[in-house]
């Protein structure tokens, strides 16, 4: 059996300042390979179709399960997880790119700590740090559980955001997964206690408002996580924290 | 031995700024908008065609509910509060929402993207087609709030031309299209409806109150084009005979009462 080949187009881009060039490999076919498996051959014979050599290339990834979050890129123009994207899925040539809306470190490897500052902004956690043993928390029932872990799911890869038409420099949008987390987070017993100052913080500039329901978040998460319904969910509460914050006030 | 190159420092590109948590006025501003796309301007959007549709029954009766609208109290304001002040809140800041959103419908060819792109551009055909409308129809030619059965003729002309009356259709399109999208974007964005399904049956809802928008305001404008009322009065006021009419003449030749009477006695 003659070996198949399979054929890559890379955008690369040495550094910030670069200029961005598109390099084409082309390596042998193999059962089950996926794009951060492809990459690791690249690296490890870093030859371009044309028999140029060149450098390893720059990505982020991790877990090779679609679990840690990192390896998210455009391949084929979508952003998606390139350890489960498989390349027997794909359209070949299978151009590769970096995420289009966060600083580009290089190559396919971006900055996506707006998601982190983002969490931090609508205070994305359960408050349980002090100086002495708090003890048990409160119960969930079992059915908060089950509403809770689709959104738990988050890997924060940042895909929902890359695919939002609102998220930009011009609105800088929130993006859907951290208004998930918010949900997650005032669903928490413990977390709760946050409830009012999340609610309030996505009613600042680059808030909840700014979603334009085009639903590409949805369509495009990894996780398949609610991230409509969780839109609607807390675009609800904030207008209602809104309304009492203006007739308390 | 070579020494070291000391490693250049980049910078990286500012990106997408962080949420600025409780800061500013965009929710009021957006919300605003959202509001008003509903109520007033979409309720106003339903009486308008339901007033339309009356186009159906002739002039005369066009004109006496173009005369019973402009007999509202303080008609004057009323119009500018709940029409035109609404209207120009919604376009402008509609316009201004559109510029600050970067369109991928290119690499992301999915439904709702779909939508939210046709949203805006619906958006822009009613706001060039609603500017000359209020602009030719309400504040140029024959002033209608003085003389209202003049109206039924008023919009006869205006659609007698071709090219208007591509544009008026192509604006009722766009604008029932705008309207029904816009009741479900509201119900989702204000959390009426978070489900999945809720959506899907609230969407269906809305497609067939556009449709049936759609199909109202198309009847009405095929009232002024049909041949039904070819060649409309400039004035359609309907005579008032100071006479009493021939069936109540005939009533009492013939010993009957009036019918009046009759509904009375039983």
């Amino acid at each position: 059996m003659a070996n198949k080949s399979v054929a890559f187009e890379i955008k690369r881009q040495a550094n910030p300042d670069a200029p961005a060039v598109w390099e084409s490999f082309e390596l042998e076919w193999r059962p089950s390979m996926n794009v951060v498996s492809a990459m690791m051959e690249i690296a490890a014979n870093p030859v371009t179709a044309d028999g140029r050599p060149t450098t390893p290339i720059t990505y982020d990834c991790n877990c090779m399960e679609e679990i840690c979050g990192s390896c998210a890129m455009r391949i084929n123009g979508k952003a998606r997880m390139a350890c489960s994207a498989l390349i027997d899925n794909l359209e070949q040539p299978i151009r590769i790119e970096p995420l289009s809306k966060f600083p580009l470190v290089r190559d396919l490897q971006v900055d996506r700590s707006v998601l982190f500052e983002n969490l931090m902004a609508v205070k994305a956690w359960v408050p349980v740090d002090g100086t002495y043993d708090l003890g048990s928390g409160p119960r969930v029932f079992p059915q908060q559980q089950e509403a809770n872990y689709p959104l738990s799911n988050c890997i924060s890869c940042c895909c929902c955001m890359d695919v939002c038409p609102q998220f930009n420099e011009d609105t800088g949008f929130v993006g859907a997964a951290t208004i998930a987390q918010v949900k997650l987070f005032n669903n928490h017993p413990t977390g709760k206690v946050f409830k009012e100052d999340r609610l309030r913080a996505l009613a600042g500039d680059g808030g909840i408002q700014e979603c334009g329901f085009a639903q590409n978040c949805v369509d495009t998460c990894p996780k398949q996580i609610p991230l409509t319904n969780a839109i609607s969910d807390i675009s609800r509460d904030v207008i209602i924290q809104k309304a009492k914050d203006f007739l308390r006030g | 031995m070579a020494t070291a190159q000391p490693s250049a420092v980049y910078t990286l590109r500012p990106g997408v700024p962080p949420l600025r948590a409780g800061q500013g006025t965009t929710f009021l501003f957006r919300k605003l908008h959202s509001l008003l796309g509903v109520i007033p301007i979409g309720a106003f959007l339903i009486e308008h065609l339901l007033s339309n549709f009356e186009a159906l029954k002739g002039p005369a009766a066009y004109g006496a509910q173009v005369r019973f609208l402009n007999s509202l109290p303080l008609v004057r304001i009323l119009e500018w509060t709940f029409i035109f002040l609404p209207l120009l809140y919604h376009g402008i800041y509609g316009v201004y929402i559109w510029l600050r959103g970067k369109s991928n419908l290119v690499y992301y060819p999915w439904s709702g993207n779909w939508m939210y792109t046709a949203q805006r551009y619906t958006g822009l055909i009613a706001i060039l087609y609603i500017g000359q409308h209020v602009l030719r129809q309400r504040f140029l030619g024959v002033q209608l709030p003085e003389h209202p059965y003049a109206a039924f003729a008023k919009v006869q002309h205006e659609l007698a031309n071709p090219w208007m009356l591509a544009v008026y259709i192509i604006a009722m399109i766009a604008i029932c299209w705008h309207f029904s999208y816009g009741i479900w974007l509201f119900a989702a964005k204000w959390g009426i409806t978070p489900g999945v399904t809720a959506r899907k049956r609230f969407g269906l809802a809305c497609a067939a109150l556009g449709l049936v928008l759609l199909v109202m305001g198309l009847a009405s404008i095929w009232a002024f084009v049909g041949p039904n009322y070819k060649n409309a009065p400039e004035d359609a006021t309907p005579a008032v005979s100071l006479f009493i009419s021939p069936a109540d003449v005939r009533g009492v030749s013939t010993g009957m009462a009036p019918s009046s009477q009759l509904a009375a006695r039983s």
